[in-house]
């Protein structure tokens, strides 16, 4: 049953494939939401800034440098939602595929004469139709996901840089040197969450599929 | 495996009954199906679950060429009756699926397309197999709400789904009903909580009670055979259903 045994070793993995992919979207849920706080929390930074007046122009800055990363990480996010739901979708595919093929090998194994000469050919025309594309398929999706999760990490640590520079400002802040301290502190330590975030979701991504 | 046996014969015109799998899992519901196999032409009734295809296929296959399978027959829309849709489609894609209009757009949620579904209109129709007319006959809310028995007026076999299904032990493992008496128990509880509707109930009764009928073969359970066909009519006719006490 050599050349009749299941075309792609991926196949056997779609299940736990899909779960992966769940676990990943879970976690890019949770990144959305911090990058939501974090476009709150810039407002509210801006607002304070004009209130400081003069010494707090260069808070005000980067306060506004924050905000635009915090749209841009939103921006970023909704891609690789996207591309989540494109790959539930292909393993989705997958799964589906795979019930199928376990159904023909057990059919297989007890059909004979024309009944068996039908499930062969049927078998053969479904590895011609799916070893390609459908493994292929995984495998350029998850290429994409890994290369945005690395685009979001490098796009993450310019917020951590604003987020220093920002606490540094804050020590200038005059009267407002405290809140300012306390505003820049708050980024310093949502934008950690994120990396953090971002560090699992690298880990479930590099979690070799057809392991 | 299940093991096809051979029901009636006429020249060219022949009912298979696939039935009895031992080795099927316990957790499933175990089912009959029945080819009409009439020349060149057949069609499948109630092909049966996803799960149970392999012992399907191979028990078909070995006394019938597969590949002159281009009909299927589903008396209504359940995973045990039709789930085996799209594998049967593996084999030929351009293979009808006949079932009430009403499960036309549910259906294929198991598979198929727009091409796959021949709709039963509600007061039933003939479907053609090799030139032999098979009667769709309504039976519907017994129990699903749009529901047809297959009758072979050549071969007087009614093919009636899940009407007069029993849910058998598994030594009672005889393809025809011997006691009915005793085969009757077993089929007690199914028709009280399956079958939904008296009035479904009384009209099918007396629509069936005109017919010439010498088999009357549920998809689950033992074939009633001659006497045991009105037997059974009359059974039903008196049975109390779509009472629930809990
Ligand atoms: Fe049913
Ligand atoms: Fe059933």
């Amino acid at each position: 049953m050599s050349a009749l045994s299941l075309p792609a070793a991926s196949r056997q993995n779609a299940g736990q494939e899909l779960r992966r992919i769940v676990r990943i979207n879970e976690e890019i849920k949770k990144v959305v939401t911090t990058a939501f706080k974090i476009n709150l929390m810039a407002m509210n930074a801006i607002f304070l800034a004009k209130r400081a007046g003069q010494s707090a122009l260069g808070f005000g800055v980067l306060s506004n440098e924050l905000r635009r990363f915090a749209m841009d990480l939103q921006r970023q996010m909704e891609t690789l939602r996207i591309a989540t739901t494109d790959s539930v979708v292909v393993v989705t595919g997958l799964v589906k595929q795979t019930r199928v093929e376990r159904i023909f090998q057990r059919t297989l194994a007890v059909s004979k004469g024309q009944g068996r000469r039908m499930v062969e050919a049927c078998l053969r025309a479904r590895n011609d139709r799916y070893s390609g594309d459908e493994s292929g398929g995984v495998t350029a999706l998850n290429r994409r996901l890994s290369q945005m999760i690395s685009d979001t990490a490098q796009l993450v640590e310019l917020g951590s840089v604003l987020a220093r520079s920002a606490k540094i400002e804050a020590a200038y802040g005059g009267t407002f040197s405290t809140s300012l301290m306390q505003v820049s502190s708050d980024f310093e330590q949502t934008i950690s969450d994120i990396q953090k975030s971002l560090d699992t979701l690298t880990k479930h991504q590099s979690q070799e599929f057809a392991g | 495996m299940k093991t096809a046996q051979t029901i009636y014969e006429n020249g060219n015109h022949k009912w298979l009954a696939l039935v009895r799998d031992p080795s099927r899992p316990g957790y499933l519901i175990d089912t009959n199906e029945y080819l009409v196999a009439v020349g060149d032409d057949a069609i499948l009734l109630d092909p049966g679950g996803a799960e149970v295809f392999p012992a399907v296929f191979s028990a078909l296959s070995a006394e019938f060429d597969p590949r002159q399978l281009g009909k299927l027959f589903a008396s209504h829309q359940d995973p045990d009756i039709i789930s085996s849709l799209s594998l049967w489609l593996e084999f030929n894609p351009a293979i009808k699926c006949h079932i009430s209009w009403l499960w036309t757009s549910f259906v294929p949620h198991f598979g198929g397309n727009d091409e796959t579904f021949v709709a039963i209109p509600d007061a039933g129709t003939d479907i053609l197999v090799g030139g032999q007319r098979l009667q769709a006959v309504p039976a519907h809310y017994l129990h699903s709400s749009g529901n047809f028995n297959l009758y072979d007026p050549k071969a007087k076999i009614l093919f009636s789904g899940d009407i007069g299904a029993a849910l058998l032990p598994p030594e009672a493992d005889g393809l025809f009903v011997e006691d009915f008496d005793r085969h009757i128990r077993h089929a007690e509880a199914f028709h009280r909580r399956w079958m939904g509707s008296d009035r479904a109930k009384r009209d099918w009764c007396s629509r069936v009670s005109a017919m010439d009928i010498d088999m009357l073969c549920p998809q689950h359970g033992a074939i009633y055979r001659g006497e045991d066909v009105k037997r059974f009519i009359d059974w039903f006719a008196n049975l109390e259903v779509g009472v629930l006490k809990y």
